[in-house]
């Protein structure tokens, strides 16, 4: 029996062997090539190029337009789900969660296949709208990550706040705005850095629905096709950096409204 | 202690985690299975014997997805060539089986292939450059140029250029077009030829649906960019092969009045203007493909095939060997296409097998092992098993056999009783005459702009053929340079009145808000602190 008992300490070690191996030491060589040049010598030139490159800027500006486009078009059609789907008193309420959730366990390609389809059909000829075909084939993607934190949020909330709101002379409006909404920020955060950032990297779904301007994800691949890994280990280390400050400022956020909560109770 | 040290590693591993996934997944996804060079099972399983272990050899084949036969045929696709000696054609094991086998057989030596894929040139490069796995690798001709420009690959043996050794089906059967090229064309003063030995061959060229579109009009690359058939047309989406067509258009006028010379010296003159890196020309080339991308339904690498079959567009941009592919799916639904190749120029390609210095290390036995797969790749009844298999033309012109060329005559020959025929020469490929009596298929009159056409291109096509050759750090830079400058939206593209129409957007939006919370706060008048929330008003 004795050979069984491990220590918490010997129990965190093959986790942190995993941590060690495919988390810290690929960034560790993404950094490394991230400020080095071809030849192995130390330079900030990466770093400045992107700064002063207009396509890189401006392929960051479009995948924020992109993004911003999708995640904002998720947000709209995902809270009122969420919203009837976690308040709305439904007997069979995750049932219908599920049924939402559902398309995600079809592989993507064969969902796109069918989108495109149905979009030739609507339109045509797909060429014509690339920029709203992107936007209708992420929100297709990537609704579902945007339903289910919202979805939990909103189930978690708690009735007896509603309840003192429209006792104390609050309208159903001034409910949602001032009591609802706040308190289920955290959902809406963590559904928009699901989608958001997905959204500004994934050039799969671009591809397949034949958008032929890059986004950054499209950038980063190209530069790796060149065999220029210092850019494009550059370009993925500052998109990984604004994804940590992201994080860290959200995080901030949540920890505020939890403290919040924590207040009115 | 050892609550602490959990506490500390939890906060950065989870950012760094949730991090690396969403960075890293959606980059990973597309080139997964090209990049992933997997080991396909056909690698040997036998348990090693003492014996045949000592000597087995191993041998690291890559080699692209696809592309060779896997066997497992249908007992109905056995090919029955009606040849004289009535020879039939059948898969029945995969080639790298067969291959173990006949080597065994013949040198007595025991040899394991272990077979990856890749799933572009670019992708076997980077594996090249990660490590030392593979011995024999099959790669486009510009990246084998770059291959042996870098000084890693490993010369071919002079026992393999013997043509009196039976076993040297390479060099006995390959086409005298083909082994000219590989002699005379040269990279760092080396000619191809001692490096590499071709496997299959095309040209490039303009899929077109016939009944939308004038023979005429997809016989020049200028169809890519006209904006006639705006959102009609798809664009290989890499740089060589885009920037290829780029220079057709730029040129146009220049190569058509190449036309009356001569074919060495027009075939010189065709490929220095085909090739120019210069920046006058980048630049001008950068302008055309951004008409094209304004102008095209796609950038494709694969999807170009299925959406030509489909009938979402009607002109394909397409390597010659993918022509014919997407020619026999749409003829499978009566949906007729045909193949035209520019009457500017064309890029004729070639994928061939080259063996890695890293790999073989002197090693003897395994360089003649890799020098034994190329030519049981290049014996007539192989050659026909992969061509029918992956539907591309081979290098190899058989030599004394016939069967390949009876192959060509079982594909394409036409009924006995066909009405409207042709007499289709192949003679250059096969005898190096294209008048050779022996080597006129009689086909189908609509052959003659279909199938055999893309696979066997006639006299005139290979007389503007030429080789896009390697470019140097240099120029190779600016062409991808330009090529990221097609493709990405670039902020300094945007006009003042952009600008202008992006702040007013931007400042509607901010007064949207501002107005929106303005009379939201008055509405909820009940709560008159606005400092203290809304918790304030629950309280």
């Amino acid at each position: 029996m004795g050979i069984f008992r491990f220590s918490r300490k010997q129990l965190c070690i093959p986790y942190g062997l995993f941590l060690v191996c495919f988390v810290v030491l690929p960034l560790a060589v993404i950094v490394y090539y991230a400020f080095t040049d071809g030849s192995g010598r130390f330079t900030l030139a990466n770093l400045l190029s992107f700064f002063s490159n207009g396509n890189t800027i401006g392929t960051l500006c479009y995948s924020i337009a992109v993004a911003a486009a999708v995640t904002a078009v998720c947000l709209l059609i995902a809270y009122p789900v969420a919203y009837v789907l976690a308040r709305g008193g439904f007997k069979r309420g995750p049932v219908l969660l599920m049924l939402f959730i559902m398309p995600m366990w079809i592989n993507f390609t064969l969902r796109l296949t069918a989108l495109k389809e149905i979009l030739t059909v609507l339109e045509g000829n797909l060429s014509l709208h690339p920029f709203l075909n992107t936007v209708i084939g992420m929100t297709y993607d990537f609704l579902p990550f945007m339903i289910l934190p919202l979805y939990t949020t909103l189930l978690q909330l708690d009735e007896s706040l509603l309840e003192a709101a429209q006792d104390l002379g609050a309208g159903p409006a001034s409910v949602f705005f001032r009591v609802t909404l706040p308190l289920s920020m955290p959902g809406i955060i963590s559904g928009i850095t699901m989608t958001f950032l997905p959204a500004m990297t994934n050039y799969v779904i671009l591809d397949m629905i034949y958008n032929s301007t890059y986004i950054m994800g499209s950038l980063i691949g190209s530069y790796f096709n060149i065999y220029d890994w210092n850019n494009g280990s550059m370009i993925s280390l500052i998109l990984f950096a604004g994804i940590c400050i992201v994080s860290y400022v959200s995080g901030r956020t949540e920890h505020n409204e939890a403290e919040n909560r924590g207040a009115v109770l | 202690m050892s609550m602490r040290a959990g506490e500390r590693f939890r906060l950065p591993a989870a950012i760094l985690l949730t991090a690396a996934l969403s960075l890293g997944l959606p980059d990973l996804v597309p080139d997964a299975p090209a990049a992933s060079v997997s080991a396909a099972s056909q690698a040997s399983e036998e348990p090693q014997t003492s014996e045949a272990s000592r000597k087995a050899v191993t041998l690291r084949i890559a080699n692209w997805e696809e592309y060779i036969d896997e066997g497992d045929w249908d007992e109905e696709e056995a090919i029955d060539l009606e040849d004289e000696n009535s020879t039939v054609i059948f898969g029945e094991n995969s080639m790298i089986e067969d291959f173990e086998q006949w080597y065994e057989e013949t040198y007595g030596v025991k040899v394991n292939v272990e077979y990856s894929t890749f799933g572009s040139n670019e992708d076997l490069y980077n594996q090249l450059t990660l490590g030392n796995d593979f011995d024999l690798v099959c790669p486009s001709e510009y990246m084998f140029m770059k291959l042996i420009a870098e000084d890693r690959l490993q010369p071919l043996s002079e026992e393999f250029f013997d043509e009196d050794t039976e076993e040297n089906y390479y060099i006995r059967g390959v086409s005298d077009y083909i082994r000219n090229i590989f002699d005379t064309n040269t990279i760092e003063g080396e000619p191809w030829s001692r490096y590499a030995a071709g496997y299959m061959w095309g040209t490039t060229g303009i899929v077109y649906n016939p009944e939308e579109i004038s023979r005429e009009d997809a016989s020049h690359w200028a169809i890519l960019a006209d904006p006639q058939y705006k959102g009609q047309v798809t664009i290989k989406d890499n740089v060589r092969d885009s920037y290829f067509a780029a220079l057709g258009i730029l040129h146009e006028e220049e190569l058509m009045e190449l036309k009356d010379l001569d074919s060495g010296e027009r075939l010189e003159r065709i490929a220095e203007l085909m090739n120019r890196t210069d920046e006058g020309t980048v630049s001008a080339a950068e302008e055309i493909l951004k008409l094209m991308k304004e102008n095209a339904y796609s950038f494709e690498s694969d999807s170009g095939k299925a959406d030509m079959v489909t009938g979402k567009v009607l002109v394909n941009y397409q390597w010659s060997g993918d022509a014919v592919y997407t020619l026999d799916q749409a003829e499978i639904d009566d949906y007729i296409l045909a193949y035209a190749v520019p009457e500017e120029s064309t890029n004729i390609w070639f994928d061939g097998w080259v063996m890695l210095k890293d790999g073989i290390e002197g090693d003897a036995a395994k360089q003649h092992a890799a020098e034994a797969f190329i030519n049981f790749m290049s014996r007539p009844d192989n050659v026909v098993r992969n061509m029918y298999y992956i539907g591309y033309t081979s290098v190899i012109a058989g030599g004394e056999s016939d069967i390949i060329y009876a192959y060509a005559d079982w594909c394409y020959g036409a009924e006995e009783d066909a009405e409207d025929t042709i007499e289709y020469p192949v003679g250059f490929f096969f005898s190096g005459d294209n008048s050779d009596p022996g080597y006129m298929i009689t086909a189908e009159a609509d052959q003659a702009d279909r199938q055999l056409f893309a696979q066997y291109p006639p006299q005139d096509v290979l007389e503007r053929a030429v080789v896009m050759q390697y470019f140097d750090q240099e120029n190779n830079q600016r062409i991808n340079q330009m090529w990221v400058n097609v493709r990405c939206f670039n902020i300094a593209s945007l006009t003042p009145a952009d600008w202008a129409k992006i702040i007013c957007a931007a400042v509607v939006v901010l007064a949207g808000i501002v107005i929106t919370s303005r009379l939201h706060s008055d509405r909820s008048a009940p709560c008159a602190r606005r400092r203290s929330g809304h918790q304030g008003c629950i309280r």
